[in-house]
């Protein structure tokens, strides 16, 4: 890492033409990955990088300079290249630099890092020997464990001196089931900023269990049928829809320049009165937290939606300025080689009051998704579309057989207004998020909740 | 990081990992510089420039391909690349041998393909033709509320491969890509999104007419866009379409994914899979494509070859590995797309038939054309071929495009598409794609399933 001096250096040669504002962001990161293939390790890696990236800003204008060359003459000469880039009217100031803050939380008891990769093998094998003598419908069985550890350090003309170090580890395991011509797979992947102590903990056993069941119930499942009806969202990664239809609307990178369909609806009623949501990147040990962003600022328990009406957008310090109001603690990057932008973190839709039992026992038809795959959202017009993994019919109040190969699909916007059931077990699911800044560690959540009618795209 | 300077360090890290116990080992070594601008609103709001570089080792040892990358090449980083490589080797216990590999004949592999018009990549050229063709967007129609995003991006770089066998390969590439994309509002207050790229070598190469006329199709031809009736559709996947589609299970062609039982095509190397004309070829030096791959990143030369020659599955993809575990030789293909090797394709070419889009429109009579499928990362089983995808298009009514069409799916299964394929046009496009491009025409299926709420 830099010294201050060397820092300032940079700000300064940044500033010697029209910003108003420059940031220097330097990270450090080592990672550590293995992966097994029924029971054989096939892969095993380390890396270690650094790099810089220097952003300048007047007003709405930016420009990012970065390189994995960490020499202080090649990032003054690229300050300099974008020094003349930047297109604003005054030189602006540089405060006094705060002295160095460390954020850095220190709730590990384990260090990931410190575990032997024998050691992270040895538990997956565990998983793999059990899968593998599960059923003879059971064929390939793959798990993985990769564990990061980011040191960033921001600094900028504000006077702003933090640096932040987070540990992160994933678990991944996936079981795939053959019959004929059909394979389906189960799978779980949980991570956490939690210590090795949360894979210690970790009910291997039983979790490959659920993915093995999933993976079989699923290779003898027919197909989906199409039509527009009720559809139940099981708790956890069910909130991927909410993170993908609504918080992505939410975020100051489409609603800073007007390509959201949330935009000037503050304090407007957007969901069904039943539905409140925050973004909470202060959750302790969460996958999705953080306790700095990438801009420097102190992280949020930022309220989305309260009782269906729009609180607040997740802003960083560009969208603030193009949405004239404060920053929430929410910019974020995969890695240097990133400018900053506004993201979630922690987003769930909170807890109702209806027992889940009771949502499905008020449905008379309907699809009870309770594994989803992925999905995307376009925030302009706010379709969206959704992969189920794991999915029943409900036939009169009761979950029926399974089915395959569910897509949802629909409008962000209506959705949310059509939620009319929230159940009280709320689940946070760990994913990573995709966007202009990279990708990002994120949770996705919610209790079990009813949208009265998504078009279900199937086969039959 | 100079490429001088980053060769001394690579030879000195291969001496160095032979030194330490490695049976045989290779370091590779990219760098990037890039330059990008960003216009909006009339003003261009951001503009990026870079230089990163990356380092990876790999060392074999007891049959065990241990990797570490890092991009700090500096002596003192010579011992942990090599701990850390070792580490990985003793707890592999991968069942199939792997190769650092050198052909005799070959061990000094060099291509340079760098144009001549990268100079002209500037701040100045960029930001002008953006702001010029901001402004040629807006114009194109009333409804257009803005341009949200539209980047242009220049990059180039080296790749070098030195190992211990004395493999010495260099080669390079450049390239400018462009997007735009913007949003448009319907007098009933509904909102398109719609866009388009273009990719070349020289900046002067880019058509600015052709590129609006393309424009225009995609965002205003979507405007007053509806649901469609369920039912079973005669369906032609427009160029674009049928290239993501294709693409999302090209994966099923790779050797290893087939020796892992991953692959349905796994053993069906010879057998007809696919519609008699149905013909992919892969085209490594591809006259038309902008990247020319003339060996893979083993050392080993690539060859032109068909994957599917009229319907027959002809070769799979192999990297040195899976080429040995079947008894053959490697196809050129395998390629360190992150840092462990595995095949990719270079540049793939389907042939194209002889009637133009309005023709496959014409053939087909009645049913619908899909411009665009969303959600390929996750509606898509991989494996079995089944997919499910949020998409849009326009009915075909007369044999001509008419009505677009909005909020709808499609659902089928891969083997079955590619034996239904029952057209192949002439209306080729360019998509960046594996290492190289994907070059396709429109194709007409026979029958595939649409979800669509409108009522009968």
């Amino acid at each position: 890492m830099f010294n201050d001096n060397d820092c300032l250096r940079i700000l300064e040669q940044a500033m010697s033409t029209t910003a108003d504002f420059a940031e220097v962001f330097q990270e450090v990161t080592e990672a550590k990955s293995v992966s097994l293939l029924n029971g054989q390790v096939i892969r095993a890696a380390t890396g270690f990088d650094s790099g810089t990236g220097i952003r300048l800003l007047a007003g709405t204008n930016s420009v990012y300079v970065y390189s994995s060359d960490n020499d202080i003459e090649v990032l003054l000469k690229l300050a300099k290249e974008a020094a003349a880039a930047i297109k604003g009217n005054d030189k602006g100031a540089i405060a006094e630099l705060a002295a160095l803050c460390s954020t850095t939380k220190t709730s590990v008891q384990i260090d990931p890092m410190s575990v032997s990769k024998k050691d992270y093998v040895d538990f997956l094998r565990k998983s793999s020997d059990y899968a593998m003598n599960y059923s003879p419908l059971i064929t390939q069985v793959a798990g993985g464990i990769a564990s990061t550890v980011r040191t960033a350090r921001v600094i900028n003309t504000r006077g702003v001196n933090v640096e932040d170090t987070t540990k992160r580890i994933r678990l991944s395991v996936e079981a795939i089931a053959t019959k004929d011509n059909e394979k389906q797979s189960g799978r779980v992947a949980p991570g956490t900023m939690r210590g090795y102590e949360f894979i210690n903990e970790y009910p291997i056993i039983e979790k490959t269990q659920e993915c093995c069941d999933t993976a079989i119930r699923m290779v003898n499942a027919g197909y989906a049928p199409s039509a527009k009806m009720p559809v139940i969202l099981g708790n956890g990664f069910g909130g991927v829809i909410f993170h993908e239809a609504c918080g992505h609307a939410l975020e100051a990178t489409s609603v800073g320049i007007k390509n959201s369909y949330f935009t000037d609806k503050l304090g407007e009623q957007i969901a069904s009165s039943i539905v409140s949501a925050r973004d909470n990147a202060v959750i302790e040990g969460e996958w999705g937290s953080y306790a700095t962003d990438d801009e420097g600022n102190a992280s949020s328990d930022l309220l989305l939606i309260e009782n269906g009406i729009l609180k607040n957008y997740l802003v960083d310090e560009l969208g603030s300025r193009r949405m004239n109001c404060r920053p929430t603690g929410c910019s974020r990057r995969q890695n240097y080689s990133y400018a900053p932008t506004s993201r979630m973190s922690n987003t769930y839709i909170c807890n109702g009051e209806t027992d889940p039992k009771d949502i499905i026992a008020n449905t008379e038809y309907g699809l009870y998704a309770t594994q989803m795959g992925g999905g995307s959202v376009d925030t302009s017009t706010g379709d969206f579309n959704f992969a189920v993994s794991e999915a029943f019919m409900v036939r009169d109040g009761k979950v029926a057989e399974p089915v395959r190969g569910a897509t949802l699909i629909g409008k962000g916007q209506e959705i949310l207004k059509n939620i009319d059931m929230v159940g009280n077990d709320l689940a946070l699911s760990a994913g990573m998020c995709g966007s202009i800044s990279g990708g990002v560690p994120v949770t996705v959540g919610q209790p079990t909740i009813r949208v009265s009618s998504i078009l279900v795209g199937g086969r039959e | 990081m100079d490429i001088k300077t980053a060769e001394n360090f690579m030879d000195k890290l291969v001496k160095a990992g032979m030194e330490y116990g490695f049976e045989e080992c290779e370091a590779s070594f990219v760098t990037e510089s890039s330059m990008s601008i960003d216009i909006l609103n009339g003003e261009v709001s951001s503009y990026e420039n870079s230089a990163t570089s990356a380092l990876s080792f790999r060392g074999l040892k007891n049959g065990q391909m241990g990797y570490c990358s890092t991009n700090i090449l500096d002596d003192s980083n010579i011992d942990y690349l090599l701990k850390s490589a070792m580490e990985n080797c003793e707890v592999l216990n991968d069942e199939d041998p792997q190769f650092i590999y050198c052909d005799e004949n070959n061990k000094n592999l060099y291509y340079s393909q760098l144009s001549e018009g990268f100079s002209k990549n500037t701040y100045k050229s960029f930001s002008e033709l953006g702001l010029k063709l901001e402004k040629a967007i807006l114009a194109l129609d009333s409804r257009i509320d803005a341009v949200d995003f539209l980047t242009i991006t220049c990059s180039t770089g080296p790749y070098l491969i030195i190992n211990s066998k004395g493999l010495h390969s260099y080669r390079d590439s450049d390239g400018i890509s462009l997007m735009a994309s913007a949003r448009a509002t319907d007098e009933d207050g509904s909102v398109k999104s719609g866009g388009h790229y273009w990719i070349g070598k020289d900046i002067d190469d880019f058509d600015m007419d052709k590129f609006l006329k393309k424009f225009k199709e995609n965002l205003i031809g979507k405007m007053g866009a509806k649901s469609c009736k369920p039912g079973n559709y005669k369906t032609v996947l427009k160029c674009e379409a049928f290239q993501q589609f294709f693409m999302v299970f090209f994966g099923n062609f790779m050797a290893t994914t087939m020796q892992r039982g991953l692959s349905l095509l796994a053993d069906k190397e010879g057998e007809k899979i696919a519609s008699d004309i149905f013909t992919v070829r892969e085209i490594p030096m591809y006259e038309n494509a902008l990247t020319k791959i003339p060996f893979d990143d083993e050392g080993v030369l690539t060859t032109e070859k068909a994957i599917i020659d009229k319907g027959v599955f002809a070769t799979a993809l192999y990297d040195l590995k899976s080429a040995y575990k079947a008894g053959r030789s490697s196809t050129g293909n395998g390629f360190r797309g992150g840092s462990a090797v595995s095949e990719m394709p270079t540049n793939l070419i389907v042939e194209a038939g002889s009637k133009s889009y309005e023709e496959l429109l014409e053939e087909v009579g009645e049913g619908i054309v899909l411009t665009d499928l969303s959600g390929l990362h996750a509606g898509v089983n991989a494996i079995s071929g089944d997919f499910s995808l949020l998409c849009e298009g326009y009915l075909i009514e007369n044999g001509k495009q008419g009505r677009p069409v909005e909020q709808i799916t499609v659902a089928g299964n891969f083997y079955e598409v590619i034996k239904s394929i029952k057209s192949v046009g002439n209306d080729i496009i360019n998509v960046p794609s594996g290492e190289g491009e994907f070059f396709t025409p429109s194709v007409y299926i026979e029958s595939l399933a649409i979800s669509g709420d409108e009522e009968e």
